[in-house]
């Protein structure tokens, strides 16, 4: 045993597997001792925050210490966040529309562009071919641009109680600047939000680890159904055989896939848990493991010591549990990794269906998935919605694969290289 | 002296193991087979000689290498030419092969005539099918096989029909040598004796010149082969006719060899059955001394300590063993 | 050709065994639940529906359809009557088309997309799988890699990441449908245009996922080919080695022709799945349609239909190896 183990963690393959595996795992251990926020808590008004640090406005501005930083990029570096190369060539477009000759437009030179663009637009003006939204998005482009090129700070005013009038309390210099440190409320959201304004990171880390218990159950409700059937069928054999592989060969043929979908429909939405989802997966994906088994069962049932065992007069649960089992173990934990990594897969599939769990309870990775989907976050290019879920199912399933072709490797000498 | 078919000197191949160890498999290996003889080669699995076919035939694929020595076979120095030529000119035509396990031997998803079509054409793409065919009939009428067998796949046929078939491929292209690795091992004791009969048939017919036939079931070689090998850890230990090896060995690998199988034949059905104690040394770390030494019932001090050449001794007869004739025979005597 | 005609016999049987079971399972697994499918159903249908009459009349047709009252037994033949008759029944998402003409108007899709898709991705994939195995060092050590981390990427990852870089960032192609929604079908050059332009994405997602996972079990095979005793026998014969590859290819393949038929059920869920992805409109589409709208007439056609394409393709593969492998005949035979 320890000697199987040390070849095990000898196969370069299996330790990269198990490594990012226990990566997964830890992030999903660790990771809910600093964020104690509800996984599908909505923190956000508003879907697809992009990802970033977010800093609160109002404890920014009434910080009492307040730096005062000479930097001489920051100008430029506030007219390019507010007028990109696209803005300004849209801009461009427009005037020429309205008839300024297209060699005195120079996109290079702000101030210039800026002051064509100040004396000629006008948003009631209707420029040939413009559909509304370009329209409407010029709007935007000239409300942005108003007075990006000012050197004077932002007042800031204050109710007066008593005479019901603004009153200056202070202004904001464009070289003002805070120490994020000592901002009260900063949050960083790693991955943004989603389309329902939650903190994507916070369910994603929470979606791993249901999908992995979702994998681990049907893994081991699937593995203990084909366990048991390919041990009967393999050791008794006759019609017992006959029988078990009659039902086998018939679940291998028709498609798990159409009877997931009819069973979770038949369900219902109110009645689908995570657990729910995980057995029905189980119940519908065992065929693998039985035809596995049942090979070796039929390849042990007459070695000498199991021949032995008999002759001694052992019971079939002794022979099975003492004989057969150990040397099948292997084979057992490869297709037990094998099903759960297939379970945590199926899973999504039938989230995107919108059959997978009920959704107000946990996410799932195929939930998340489901969502970003029915929000095309895809087509909106919000991709921190999607990617991080699909690549978290693909370095699961990745990392069982490779531990589970380490595995072989060292099960299975023939396909050593 | 007649003409020599097979000359091979001072051989050495060896395994690289994943581990990037060498492993000598075949270790100074040096043998001749002349036109009209036939010669065994005898020892545990391990051995090495199964590795000597395949270092025989020129086979080195990786984990297998050539380290050094010569092949010589009919004129022809086959070390070093270009492995193109080799596989055109000498494989299958001057030498040929007969696995162990000819049970897989041939392509399950090949007709056999098809096989030999591929067989034939490999050395000459001008043989027309129809010549092939009636080459392949004659020569099957001829070793008793029927000819309906041609058109069959391998799955068709039953083992010892298989092993027979293989065989009547494999002189196909009638090669001088025929190196034949446990050809029978694998059959059941009708199916041996029919191989056993075809082989020696082949010699008869001249359909080959000379065979090397390799087993681990020393006594086997007696009525099959004129001369007798002897390996233990990819070296020599004896070299002799097949009555003097049988009869009289030497070393007491050999003579333990001799005594692991019970023999139906008269005469040698007295030798008491004595497996030999122990297994070969790992060869990845060989022994300074005598490799034997750990499993000889003989063994002095001095046998683990010096090297030990083969000696000859008259007529192609040769030994490894740090003790003399004599004196082996007399505790042979002894037993 | 008396071994073939056993075998042929013997997967025939099988098919209609299969397909009995198939019929069974998709009439029963939604009966087994609690409570009366009809009511559900005509709960859905009837909202909005103020009179009660109106309720109790579209009840009544529907319990007439299901035989709801009746034994199960009955119930069951009246479904299998049905199915021969085509009577899916009408849509409630698309009431009152019926399910039969919804069906018609997606499969073709769905076959023309996922049987080129999954043959591409099966030939590519197994002669990469080949290739790896004989070239090994370096050929293999980029190959391989690839090929798991496709293989594990799931369908939908792959269509989702195809569509994001080839339909959203470069837009060469269109994010989803068949064909363009300004278009109507017609034979013009346009439309086949549009049509080929909407295909290519759903069918190279399909293709990569089919690809990855065929080039491991490829590889593997090829491996434990090229090691086989005849191998080493056909080189000691002197037979090329251009040869003797494709001796190992073609026996590689036959499990690889197997495993195709094993697999074809598990594909065709996942290419479903990039059917949804790129909103194609083939039976995923309708599939997922028929889920949002609880439309249960079209999700039991639909899964139905689905098993019975699974089945026929299975059926095919079958009676191809049992022509191209000689050892099949052989076995029969005996």
């Amino acid at each position: 045993m320890k000697q199987t183990l040390q070849q095990v963690f000898h196969s370069g393959k299996f330790i990269v597997g198990f490594v990012i595996f226990m990566a997964l795992l830890l992030l999903v251990i660790i990771y809910p001792l600093f964020i104690k926020d509800a996984p599908l808590a909505i923190i956000a008004q508003g879907s697809f925050f992009p990802p970033g640090t977010y800093v609160n406005i109002y404890d920014s501005i009434n910080t009492t210490d307040i730096y005062t930083l000479n930097l001489q990029d920051a100008a430029a570096n506030r007219i390019s966040s507010k007028l990109s190369n696209d803005d300004r060539e849209a801009m461009k477009e427009w005037l020429i529309g309205d008839g300024v000759p297209a060699d005195q437009i120079d996109t290079s030179d702000t101030a210039s562009l800026l002051d064509l663009w100040e004396k000629n637009y006008d948003p009631q003006k209707n420029i040939p071919g413009m559909i509304f939204a370009q329209k409407r998005y010029y709007q935007r482009l000239n409300d942005s641009v108003q007075g990006i090129l000012s050197t004077e700070g932002e007042i800031l005013a204050a109710l007066n109680p008593e005479t019901g009038t603004l009153e200056q309390i202070g202004t904001v210099n464009q070289s003002d600047y805070v120490n994020i440190d000592q901002v009260a409320n900063v949050r960083v959201l790693p991955l943004g939000t989603d389309n329902f304004g939650r903190d994507v990171l916070t369910e994603l880390v929470k979606a791993i680890e249901v999908s992995l218990e979702i994998g681990f159950v049907a893994g081991i409700v699937a593995t203990l159904i084909g366990l048991t059937l390919g041990l009967l069928s393999g050791y008794i054999g006759g019609w017992v055989d006959d029988m078990i592989m009659f039902v086998t060969n018939l679940f291998t043929v028709i498609p798990s896939f159409v009877l997931l979908v009819l069973i979770s429909f038949s369900i219902g939405q109110e009645q689908r848990g995570a657990v729910t989802i995980a057995i029905v997966i189980g119940l519908t994906s065992w065929v693998w493991t039985t035809r596995a088994v049942r090979s070796q069962v039929i390849s042990l049932r007459n070695r000498d010591h199991v021949n032995l065992s008999k002759i001694a007069g052992h019971s079939i649960f002794h022979i099975i549990l003492n004989d057969i089992l150990p040397y099948i173990a292997s084979y057992v934990v490869m297709a037990l990794i094998l099903q759960i990594s297939s379970a945590i897969l199926a899973e999504a599939s039938l989230s995107i269906l919108g059959l997978g769990p009920k959704t107000s309870v946990v996410p799932t990775l195929g939930l998340m998935m489901n969502w970003a989907m029915i929000y095309q976050a895809e087509i909106l290019g919000k991709w921190w919605a999607y990617f991080p879920v699909i690549v978290a199912i693909a370095l699961i399933t990745f990392s069982m694969n490779l531990m589970n072709t380490g595995l072989d490797q060292v099960f299975n000498p023939a396909l050593r290289d | 002296m007649s003409k020599v078919i097979l000359e091979v000197n001072d051989l050495t191949t060896k395994y690289i193991t994943r581990f990037h160890e060498d492993v000598y498999a075949v270790d100074h290996v040096s043998l001749k087979v002349e036109e009209g003889k036939s010669l065994g080669i005898a020892g545990e699995s391990g051995c090495g000689k199964s590795t000597l076919a395949l270092s025989l035939m020129g086979y080195y694929f990786p984990p297998l290498h050539f380290t050094s020595g010569e092949i010589i076979i009919d004129g022809q120095r086959i070390t070093g030419m270009d492995p193109d030529t080799v596989r055109r000119t000498i494989l299958g035509t001057e030498i040929a092969y007969i696995p162990q396990a000819a049970m897989n031997a041939l392509n399950p998803t090949r007709k056999i005539i098809n096989f030999i079509e591929d067989v034939i054409l490999a050395h000459d793409p001008k043989v027309s099918r129809k010549d092939i065919y009636d080459l392949a009939r004659e020569r099957f009428e001829i070793l008793g096989l029927p000819e309906d067998v041609l058109q069959k796949y391998p799955v068709e046929l039953s083992g010892g029909m298989k092993q027979r078939t293989v065989i009547a491929v494999s002189v196909i292209l009638a090669p001088k040598i025929l190196i034949a690795d446990e050809p029978s091992s694998a059959l059941d004791v009708t199916s041996q004796k029919m191989v056993i009969k075809m082989l020696l048939d082949l010699m008869e017919k001249g359909m080959i010149k000379s065979m090397i036939f390799i087993t681990h079931e020393l006594p086997l070689l007696y009525n099959v082969t004129d001369d007798i090998m002897v390996m233990y850890a990819g070296q020599i230990v004896e070299k002799a006719t097949a009555q003097e090896a049988v009869f009289d060995p030497l070393h007491p690998y050999s003579k333990g060899l001799m005594g692991s199988i019970i023999v139906p034949e008269k005469g040698l059905r007295n030798l008491k059955l004595s497996a030999i104690p122990g297994v070969p040394p790992n060869l990845k770390k060989p022994p300074t001394g005598c490799r034997f030494a750990e499993r000889c019932k003989y063994v002095i001090p001095e046998c683990k300590t010096h090297p030990i050449d083969l000696r000859e001794t008259g007529e192609g007869r040769a030994y490894r063993c740090i003790f003399s004739e004599e004196y082996l025979r007399k505790v042979y005597q002894i037993g | 050709m008396k071994g073939y005609k056993k075998y042929f016999l013997n997967k025939l049987l099988w098919f209609v065994i299969t397909l009995v079971a198939a019929v069974i399972l998709n009439f029963i697994l939604p009966r087994l639940m609690p409570g009366d499918p009809v009511a559900g159903i005509v709960a859905r249908l009837a909202q909005g529906m103020s009179s009660s009459t109106g309720m109790k009349a579209v009840y009544e047709k529907y319990a007439e359809l299901f035989g709801i009252n009746k034994p199960l037994l009955t119930q069951f033949f009246l479904y299998v009557k049905n199915i021969f008759q085509g009577n899916f029944g009408s849509s409630f998402t698309q009431y009152p088309r019926p399910v039969l003409d919804i069906i018609k108007s997606s499969i073709w899709w769905t076959v023309c997309l996922q049987f080129p898709a999954i043959i591409v991705g099966w030939i590519i994939g197994n002669t990469l799988g080949a290739i790896a195995a004989y070239v090994k060092k370096g050929f293999d050590k980029v190959i391989l890699p690839i090929s798991i981390l496709i293989g594990n990427l799931p369908a939908f990852g792959v269509a989702v990441i195809l569509l994001v870089i080839f339909a959203v960032d470069l837009k060469w192609f269109p994010t989803s449908g068949g064909y363009g929604f300004d278009l109507i079908p017609t034979m013009s050059w346009q439309f086949v245009w549009s049509v080929i332009v909407h295909y290519q994405l759903p069918f190279w997602s399909i293709v990569l996922v089919a690809i990855g996972g065929q080039a491991i079990g490829m590889r593997s095979m090829s491996i434990y080919e090229l090691n086989a005793d005849y191998v080493k026998y056909a080189r000691f014969m002197g037979i090329k080695d251009r040869k003797i590859v494709g001796y190992v290819f073609r026996n590689a393949m036959l499990p690889q022709v197997t495993g195709l038929a094993l697999s074809i059920g598990t594909m065709v869920g996942g290419a479903l799945v990039a059917e949804i992805i790129f909103s194609y409109p083939g039976l995923g589409y309708m599939l997922l349609q028929g889920i949002l709208g609880q439309d249960y007439p079209l999700i039991s056609a639909v899964t139905l239909i689905i098993t019975l394409m699974v089945l026929i393709a299975n059926f095919a593969i079958e009676l191809i190896y049992g022509l191209i492998d000689p050892r099949i005949k052989a076995a029969q035979a005996e």
